[in-house]
């Protein structure tokens, strides 16, 4: 992720402060999120569901 | 009596209904020994002396008179301090919360003060369960009183650290990556991650709801299933909460391994993430002697660590930031540097991400549901390492993701964190035991098992 798309991310995320007081812990968080998602095997078959569930009437 | 500060809770509890023990007594001694020792270990972020002597003083009259509360009559505890004790602070270890009062008892607290435990205190965590160790907040990190130098495993740091040093005999602590059984690793006592759901979460901070367990942290296998005995339970106004979940934890812990299938999951620590030969060592003592005892030993394969890591960062980080979001961007300053940087990385995370995470970690549950139906209790590494030097900032980034908890945060099976030895730098190496949901029994007579062979209950830092 290049300085620029972290900056307008962290923008929109409603981190313009935290952009302007601590910009490489800005840069450290985006990098650490960067690649997480890349280490997890994509679900082949399109019907696999997430967890947890929606269950209908069975809490609260 | 001496060594007040050694008793466990059940012959605590047990000396105390047979008047052979004044509550009034055992809560002046830890008092004292907190006093004594807490400077060093920071294992409290608030000691309620106070209130605590007055509930002793109550407990020993109801005790003089015969009326017992439950099987914690007059028996000290202390609460992580991101779990609510009305009329203290809740702070979270953050001075984003430094005045959060709470006006009730989280619903674990309440149980145990049902079963006559006394609160001490609160207790160090990292920063919201997450940031830490940390020099940057408005208290000092808790140390580990196996060397104070070292650094006690997080994110329960107090809970670990004044388990170990003989503060208290048992304390509560959350886990959402692994934050009970760390603890419990690097400070050599026993930690159990509860079946996801058995243990109410209303009253504790969230951290991430759908990882999020409250978990018994204990010197010995005996109390941690007396421990999760009390605070077992369903609650209709936690949304996760599991119905009708409780059980007798404690009534298969003499019982003989005979006949006991035992999965070893050696991939964790031989492969994914090479564990310390030490580690490695006393894991294949602990699988020798449990074989020993007449435990049917096989290898189990599992997803690799990588993966359940990732899956475990992409949840855990989303929903945190659904959590954080508004803070850090009005106060972002108010946080530590670590809690700032792993909260914010939630903003950085996609709804695509966060499904895919969501996709895979069903697929997971499943493959470690079929090991259970192979095996009973699957054996494997906690942490990796020993307890590195907390203010060696590298090696602490180096060593704290090298670990095997944060799968069963993913699939919620119970599992229980242990000694399994001393390394030759006196630092305890740890193992963990897994077992299928709401058969927190099973896991505990694995554990005992392992203790009674190994003597892990009479080993304690040489500290004050």
């Amino acid at each position: 992720m290049n300085k620029e798309t972290i900056e307008m991310l962290a923008r929109s995320a409603g981190l313009a402060k935290a952009l302007a007081e601590f910009p490489d812990d800005v840069t450290v968080a985006a990098t650490q999120a960067a690649d997480v998602a890349r280490k997890i095997k994509r679900p082949i078959d399109p019907r696999a569901e997430p967890w947890p569930p929606m269950k209908a009437g069975t809490t609260l | 009596m001496s060594d007040l500060h050694w008793m466990t809770a059940a012959s605590a509890a047990r000396a105390i209904a047979t008047k052979e023990l004044s509550p009034v007594d055992l809560t002046k001694a830890l008092l004292d020994r907190v006093e004594k020792l807490d400077p060093t270990l920071n294992a409290f972020i608030r000691v309620d002396g106070e209130a605590a002597m007055a509930a002793a003083k109550a407990a020993e009259t109801e005790a003089q008179s015969g009326r017992l509360r439950g099987p914690l009559h007059g028996v000290p505890v202390g609460i992580k301090d991101i779990i609510d004790v009305a009329g203290l602070p809740t702070t979270c270890h953050s001075k984003v919360l430094q005045d959060n009062m709470a006006t009730a008892d989280a619903v674990c607290v309440e149980k145990l003060r049902g079963a006559g435990a006394i609160v001490l205190g609160k207790l160090s965590t990292h920063e919201f369960a997450i940031g830490g160790p940390s020099f940057d907040l408005p208290w000092p990190p808790a140390r580990n009183p196996w060397n104070p130098d070292h650094h006690p495993g997080g994110s329960s740091s107090g809970s670990g650290s004044g388990v170990a040093a003989g503060l208290f005999p048992m304390a509560l602590g959350t886990d959402t990556g692994g934050s009970v059984r760390n603890p419990a690793s690097c400070c050599g006592i026993v930690g159990l991650k509860p079946t996801y759901g058995l243990v109410s979460r209303r009253g504790v901070f969230p951290l991430s709801f759908t990882l999020d367990h409250i978990g018994p942290m204990t010197r010995t296998v005996t109390d941690n299933a007396l421990m999760l005995e009390s605070i077992a339970g369903h609650d209709p106004l936690d949304p996760g909460s599991a119905a009708g979940a409780q059980g007798h934890y404690g009534a298969a812990l003499d019982r003989s391994l005979r006949g006991l299938r035992i999965g070893f999951v050696r991939h964790f620590h031989e492969i994914d993430t090479p564990a310390d030969p030490e580690v490695t060592a006393a894991l294949e003592h602990v699988a020798r002697s449990l074989q020993l005892e007449g435990a049917d030993l096989r290898d189990i394969k599992l997803p690799s660590l990588n993966e359940f890591g990732a899956v475990n960062r992409v949840i855990l980080q989303s929903e945190a930031w659904s959590i954080h979001g508004p803070w850090l961007g009005e106060r972002p300053g108010d946080y530590g540097q670590l809690a700032r940087r792993r909260l914010m990385a939630g903003a950085f995370m996609s709804a695509g991400d966060y499904m895919l995470a969501s996709r895979r970690r069903l697929q997971m549950i499943a493959e470690v549901e079929a090991a259970l139906r192979d095996v009973d209790v699957l054996l494997c590494a906690s942490s990796m390492d020993p307890a590195c030097r907390i203010e060696d900032t590298a090696e602490v980034e180096r060593t704290y993701p090298r670990q095997a908890r944060t799968p069963f945060n993913v699939t919620g099976h119970p599992a229980l964190a242990m000694m399994a030895g001393l390394s030759k730098g006196g630092l305890p190496v740890s193992v963990q035991f897994v077992g299928r949901y709401f058969d927190e029994a099973t896991v505990f007579q694995v554990a005992r098992a392992w203790e009674r062979a190994a003597g892990t209950d009479k080993k304690h830092p040489a500290i004050g």
